[in-house]
């Protein structure tokens, strides 16, 4: 059942291409074609413009909050070619770097798991993905990948922390040698897999499958499982989860989730990995859940503004 | 961005948008010739294959043609479901029309044409598909001809109406993008004619008059139906000009920037704000139709480019032809030539190196390609983000199974007028609905304590016997004489047992041959009991006398005989007569097992001292062998564990009966809970439902999770949900025996409780979650939900501020300064807005802190050192009073005083009070009890020492004591009652009746802080001994005497619910305040929310009853009650607003908005 609970008016005065909740859900990024980025408390029901933070010169696409261990600090990308990185200082909002490694329109940005410090990935229409670590005193390091995907990157999608050959439990005490990963997607109809080896960024899987180009990637989160399951969309109007049970990582297996009539360009996992958000260019938001048998079914239609659901249990009746 | 580029001189068709992967079919260009001046003509299709970064492309297919073409298409007819195939379609010089196999053309070859005509006379210059019907094909060539051609059938072409005149060629052919009967035609003199193919006839001419506009590209727009653009080839006037056909008399708008003609033009499917043009200027620039304005330069070669093409499928992509024999694929999102240049120069530069082009037999050097000025190498994307780029719509998760969804009305060619509202909706996704509606009963039946009703309605709505079973057993601690119901769940009937013992008397007694028959079993102990009783009546009566001294029984022995003699012969009869005599009983209850007669010798043996009957029962057991003697032994010598230990399984009712008439209540919990784990190791799912009702009698929630957990699956919700309500049932159980908070203390129930809380967190259940998140834990994953629930709940959680549950790193994009320096400052800004400060360094270690967190709430609690005067609670419970609901424990007890009472909490409500006052029971046995059956004597040298008096001595064992199921032992209510009380007792031996008023105010000295469950069982560690008082009487046990009291007393009952005499206060002025109200109001609506009140307010009554409220919202109310009284309702509303802002939500939300109500009412009505 989906229910809207708070309807934000964002007041940009263009296309909204992102939003995006904080780690606790009280704060609302959002981005526009307006290059702005706003801020909004939204606790109980309500919505207080934190920041309107303005300093891109193109489209703003996508926003990305980092863990709060780390402060309040939120990521922009954009068609200017340009990453922003901004902080929270004393409840003001400021430009905490910007970088401008990339030479065509930077179309995603995304956090690493706060095990690994304050790490984030940037894929852009250039084919790069760029790795900026923050590594203390105003310093970021830079790491790029050249030529990931030709034409570009649409979609970068960190892997949950875990560290190899111990997938569920592991001891505590010494520091955890994780093994970095990451999953983006291109307009070379690519889903590929990233995996650092002696701190040089390697490719690690090429997954094809879609026959456009692929508009976004999400990696569940780890719910304990020794699997690790992505989620990809694409211009082809399909939908695949990808799947990995062999704790090396090499083999992994498509799902079709589901064929759409239009381009799908987002998908989303809930935090608890089991619940996907699937939105097309048909301005359709559906849910996705995995049955008991591995079947993927819509659990619901959202449409939005509306609070309306209808609940469809079978897939069959989303086929249209 | 270039991508890809091969050698050759010809038109070009990408592949349609449907297909995959994408090709590019070339053909070889009429009237070009190439320096080698070859003639041959081929129809070659390449591959795409970007991720391979070089520039070639791949070769897939090639078929010689006889003709060279002046155009090419590729369209969907004949395509295939897999995205594959199509037709080609060439027009040649000669004015054939040819149609091919694309497939044909990349596998054999053979079959390759598929159709062919002649039909034109000249080269035919222009073809275009319909976008709508694929079959359909237009053509035009020389002298104004035009054709519409169905490629099933090219035999009998159309004509779209009688040609015009002059006759011109034909130059462009184009079909609506809208409207699928539209054609336009241009030629070179530049008129465009629009055919209307239904009425077939021209509807429409456009010219604009100059005589300078060379059409070489006519193209309609892609979303608009109406308009077009026309392309002059003319250097004198090298414009795009814009028609609308609804103005057709002059151009909507001309793009002008080339300087020199224009020799092609592409516009965007994907994107209607990109149309292309290549000029004679060697120039190929995007343009925005729509404003003119030119948004993209294309880098490219100083040669003209005489075709340029959208990729249908690919919308970044677009292929050029140019006369210098290129054709090159581009991308116009940018990027970096660098690499594939530098590729390039290789290529060229190895390929001289081979051939040594001069023949002077000298290397040469390697060719130094002259790099185009290493600067703009990066070629900047579009200026305009092209729409294929702008993501529209999105959806994305939220902790608590938040839904962030936003979406943008799609664009419409025309701008709309008013502004569009730019809305991002959060929503709240529930999957699991049952599971909620579950949860919800429990927390509703948690936080009002209607646990029978809860555990009745379970019982009601049970999908299987073992779930009603189950349910029988949960329900029955929460009831009194909770021992015989138990007996009775298991099958034993006190009433049925009468019946059947009296039927049985009546009958001969058939000694049992079979086992261990737990009704005979039951039926011969009654029976045993019942005659021994009887007998004792029969003593009574006829000796009119209450002693029932073994000796009596002996007197009477000889009754029948009026006379009788005492034999004193040297046979057995002679030699125990004259130890009796003598008083030797010993060598009377010798001789008397020597000689068989077991029940002389028993009885002797009574007489001689307990001693002596002990040895003689082992005697007399010793020698029996049959199977009731297992049972027998083990009511005599009271040792259960053998029973327990070795009884067959099937027998585990039995054995349990057994437990609950006789068990001690120090053994009981254990004995219950070995039997259950003998039950549990058998492994099988029966005997694990069973163990479960063993661990639900003893009271051990960790191994009733644990049993649980062995067979039923946890996972889902609904399963989990299924444990949780057991799990929660039962341990409010023994809180409510307890007094006191039961803490989770095994891995496996605070694994699962993490769990549910989990998933009531991603089903939006915030609060509730955390009520159920364990408090005692310090496992990452638990203080990590704990911190980002907090967070999530927003202000409502104030005041439960968590520790921090991850270091803290500073990123400041200040100079890095001590954390010490920043985090003052910061923590005061923070602490009403957003606690997860940056750089909050210092605080993680730091225990939760009131004082900063909740600023304006129970200003007197915020030192833990300082005790408050007038409070029910102790400082360390700040925390636990600001939440309502139950599974919370404070800190564990830091303060803890193990000579001091309990804390007198209040009783559960609505359920009847297992513990009456302990003041209330007589210092009598109970009667109904099973004592009778117990040997007296045995039974007061098992457990007699007094018990009231401080700490519980553990009986040897140092066990904990009891368990729920545990049956009440004799000295148990005579203990209890058994020393006055004094000093520190006095907290619980208060009457009820006098709860709050002036005992209040000691009670906080007199607080113990519930102690942590250490022990598997119900019961005190003995490392921290808790004050022996009436609440660890097991629920199980009996209760009888207290029950008959409070039935026989039911003002004390009545009187224990009553509102603290402070605050009666309270309800004196608001149900005043309401009724008053009432007589004044007027209108039916306020007269409804007025009855509403009346009803809410008893919420509030409840609450002050159970003295749950905190001190600050206490004082509240009766800041509150002191405006209403003066009616100054606009103060009260003050007063109102501050202590709602400054307190739980959760535990106020209740009766504090009917509380705003009705001082509005008042303030309105002027009551």
């Amino acid at each position: 059942m989906v229910s809207v609970i708070n309807t934000v008016d964002t007041s940009h005065e263009d296309m909204i291409h992102d939003a995006q909740m904080d780690y606790y859900g009280t704060r609302l990024a959002t981005c526009s074609s307006d290059r702005t980025v706003k801020i909004f408390d939204v606790r109980n029901g309500g919505q207080i413009l934190v920041a309107d933070l303005r300093g891109h010169e193109g489209p703003v696409w996508q926003v990305a909050w980092a863990h709060p261990m780390f402060g309040n600090i939120l990521a922009s990308c954009s068609y200017d070619r340009k990453v922003i990185i901004w902080k929270e200082e004393n409840g003001a909002w400021d430009k905490m770097y910007e970088y401008t490694g990339h030479e065509s329109s930077v179309n995603s940005v995304c956090w690493g798991p706060y095990d690994f410090g304050l790490i984030l990935a940037c894929g852009s229409s250039d084919g790069a993905i760029s790795l900026l670590t923050f590594t203390g005193d105003q310093q970021w390091d830079v790491k790029k990948i050249s030529n990931a995907h030709t034409i570009g990157c649409n979609a970068v999608s960190w892997a949950p922390a875990v560290v190899p050959g111990s997938l569920i439990d592991q001891p505590s005490g010494q520091k955890p040698n994780y093994v970095k990963r990451f999953v983006s997607g291109g307009c070379d109809n690519l889903v590929k897999l990233w995996k650092e080896e002696d701190g040089q960024w390697k490719e690690d899987q090429k997954l094809e499958a879609h026959s456009d180009w692929v508009r976004d990637v999400g990696w569940a989160p780890s719910i304990g499982l020794p699997t690790s399951t992505i989620a990809s969309c694409s211009q082809d109007g399909r939908v695949f989860i990808w799947t990995c049970d062999d704790p090396a990582g090499n083999t992994w297996t498509a799902k079709l989730l589901h064929k759409f009539n239009d381009v799908v360009w987002h998908v989303s996992w809930s935090i608890t990995g089991n619940i996907l958000a699937v939105s097309g260019g048909d301005n359709k938001v559906t849910l996705w859940k995995e049955s008991m048998d591995g079947q993927w079914a819509c659990i619901s239609d959202v449409s939005k503004g509306q609070g309306a659901v209808s609940t469809i249990t079978d897939t069959q009746q989303n086929e249209q | 961005m270039r991508l890809k580029e091969i050698q050759r001189t010809a038109h070009q068709a990408w592949s349609p948008a449907g297909h995959h992967p994408i090709y590019l079919a070339l053909g070889t260009s009429a009237q070009q010739l190439d320096a080698s001046f070859n003639t041959t003509a081929a129809l070659e299709i390449f591959e795409m294959d970007f991720s391979d970064p070089s520039l070639d492309m791949q070769l897939k297919g090639s078929l010689p043609t006889s003709n060279r073409l002046h155009s090419i298409v590729w369209v969907n007819f004949g395509m295939g479901a897999d995205g594959t195939g199509g037709r080609l379609v060439a027009g040649s010089e000669n004015g054939t029309l040819t149609v091919y196999n694309p497939e044909e053309i990349m596998s054999s070859g053979v079959e390759a044409i598929v159709g062919q005509s002649d039909k034109h006379t000249g080269p035919v210059r222009a073809l275009d598909f319909n976008p709508f019907q694929n079959n359909l094909l237009a053509s035009g060539a020389n002298d104004s001809e035009i054709y519409i051609w169905d490629l099933n059938n090219l035999s009998s072409p159309m004509t779209p109406g009688a040609k015009t005149q002059p006759a011109e060629d034909i130059s462009v052919v184009s079909w609506n993008r809208q409207v699928q009967h539209i054609l336009a035609s241009a030629n070179p003199s530049g008129k465009a004619v629009v055919w209307d193919l239904r009425k077939n006839e021209p509807i429409i001419k456009i010219s604009d008059h100059s005589n300078r506009m060379h059409c070489s590209g006519m193209l309609w727009h892609p979303d608009v139906a109406t308009q077009l653009v026309l392309a002059s080839e003319d250097d004198r006037l090298p414009v795009i000009q814009m028609w609308d056909l609804r103005f057709a008399t002059s151009p909507l708008k001309v793009l002008e920037n080339h300087t020199r003609g224009i020799l092609s033009i592409s516009w965007s499917q994907a994107d209607s704000e990109l149309l292309l043009s290549s000029a004679k200027d060697n120039r190929i620039l995007c343009w925005n139709p729509n404003t003119g304005e030119v948004i993209y330069e294309l880098p490219t070669t100083n040669q003209w480019c005489f075709d340029v093409q959208w990729c249908p499928r690919n919308p970044a992509l677009l292929s050029t032809a140019s006369f210098d024999g290129r054709i090159t694929v581009y991308s116009v999102m940018g990027g970096s030539l660098k690499a594939q240049q530098q590729s390039t120069a290789d290529k060229i530069s190895s390929s001289f190196d081979s051939m040594d082009p001069f023949g002077t037999g000298q290397v040469l050097p390697p060719l130094q390609v002259p790099q185009p000025t290493v600067q703009d190498t990066v070629v900047p994307p579009l200026k305009k983000p092209p729409k294929w780029v702008r993501r529209p719509v999105g959806a994305s998760f939220a902790f608590g199974g938040k839904l962030i969804t936003f979406e943008n009305p799609k664009p419409t060619p025309v701008q709309s007028p008013q502004p569009v509202p730019r809305q991002v909706f959060v929503s709240q996704v529930t999957t699991e609905t049952e599971f909620l509606q579950r949860s919800r009963e429990l927390q509703a039946a948690l936080q009002s304590g209607s646990f029978n009703n809860y555990c009745q309605a379970k019982i009601q709505n049970a999908k299987s016997d073992a779930e009603q079973d189950i349910w029988k057993f949960l329900l029955v601690n929460f009831e009194d004489e909770a021992r015989i119901k138990f007996l009775r769940l298991l099958g034993f009937s006190k009433d049925e047992l009468e019946k059947k013992i009296s039927k049985c008397l009546g009958k001969s007694f058939q000694p049992n041959g079979h086992g261990v028959d737990a009704k005979d079993l039951a039926e011969k102990m009654q029976r045993l009991s019942t005659e021994r009783s009887d007998e004792v009546t029969a003593v009574g009566d006829a000796r009119t006398s209450g002693s029932v001294s073994p000796a009596d029984f002996f007197s009477q022995t000889p009754k029948e005989n009026s006379n009788f003699q005492i034999p004193v012969s040297c046979d057995t009869d002679g030699l125990i007569s004259q130890a009796l005599l003598v008083g030797n009983f010993e060598g009377a209850v010798d001789l008397c097992l020597n000689d068989g007669r077991y029940a002389e010798a028993i009885l002797l043996s009574i007489s001689g001292g307990e001693e002596l009957l002990k040895k003689t029962q082992q005697k007399y057991l010793s020698k029996q062998k049959n199977s009731i003697s297992m049972l027998i032994s083990s009511v005599v010598t009271q040792n259960w564990r053998d029973i327990v230990q070795s009884c067959e399984l099937d027998n585990w009712k039995e054995a349990l009966a057994a437990l609950l008439t006789y068990a001690h209540p120090e053994d009981f919990a254990r004995l219950c809970d070995t039997l259950g784990g003998r039950l549990e190791r058998e492994g099988t799912e029966k005997r694990c439902l069973q163990a479960c009702l063993c661990y639900i009698c003893s009271g051990n929630v960790e191994k009733l999770v644990e049993c649980w957990a062995l067979h039923r699956d946890c996972s889902s919700p609904l399963g989990l949900e299924d444990l949780v309500e057991k799990v929660m049932m039962l341990r409010k159980s023994i809180e409510r025996l307890r007094n006191s908070e039961v803490a989770v203390q095994s891995p496996i129930l605070a694994e699962k409780l993490t769990c549910y809380a989990g998933i009531l967190a991603a089903e939006g259940s915030l609060s509730t979650a955390m009520t159920y998140l364990p408090d005692n834990s310090d496992q990452p994953g638990i203080t990590m939900l704990r911190d980002r629930l907090f967070h999530a709940q927003g202000e409502a959680a104030i005041g439960q501020q968590p520790p921090n549950s991850f270091n803290r790193v500073n990123v400041s994009t200040a100079k890095p300064t001590p954390a010490a320096q920043t985090t003052a400052p910061k923590a005061q800004i923070m602490s009403q807005y957003q606690p997860s400060a940056p750089s909050q360094v210092a605080a993680q270690a730091q225990p939760p802190m009131p004082s900063v967190f909740t600023p304006q709430a129970a200003p007197a609690n915020t030192g833990p050192g300082l005790p408050p005067s007038s409070h029910v609670l102790p400082p360390s419970a700040t925390r636990p009073a600001m939440r309502p609901s139950y599974p919370q424990h404070p800190a564990p007890a830091p303060g803890f005083l193990p000579h001091q009472p309990f804390q007198p909490q209040p009783m559960p409500m609505g359920g009847l009070s297992a513990f009456p006052p302990p003041g209330l029971m007589p210092p009598s046995s109970q009667p109904g009890a099973p004592v009778p059956m117990y040997p007296g004597g045995l039974h007061n040298q098992g457990s007699a020492p007094p018990m009231a008096s401080g700490p519980y001595a553990p009986l040897g064992s140092g066990y904990p004591q009891g368990g729920p199921g545990a049956p009440a032992v004799k000295p148990f209510p005579a203990a209890a009652v058994a020393p006055p009380p004094t000093g520190p007792q006095e907290g619980w031996n208060d009457p009820p009746a006098v709860r709050g008023g002036p005992r209040k105010k000691k009670v906080p000295d007199n607080y113990t802080p519930p102690a942590p469950i250490t022990a598997p069982v119900m019961g005190f560690p003995v490392e921290a001994p808790q004050p022996h008082d009436h609440a660890q009487v097991p629920p199980g046990a009996p209760q009888e005497p207290s029950v008959q009291l409070l039935q026989q007393l039911p003002a004390e009952r009545v009187e224990q619910k009553e509102i603290p005499a402070e605050h009666m206060v309270l309800k004196s002025t608001f149900d005043s305040l309401v009724q008053r109200c009432q007589l004044a109001a007027g209108d039916p609506q306020t007269k409804r929310k007025l009855d509403d009140a009346a009803k809410r307010l008893g919420y509030l009554y409840d609450k002050l009853r159970e003295q749950s409220l905190s001190h600050n919202i206490l004082n509240g109310l009766h800041e509150i009650s002191r405006c209403v009284a003066s009616q100054n309702y606009q103060r009260g509303l003050e007063v109102h607003t501050q202590v709602v802002s400054s307190s739980n939500f959760s535990e106020i939300s209740a009766f504090m908005p009917i509380l705003k109500v009705v001082m509005t009412i008042a303030n309105k009505l002027g009551v």
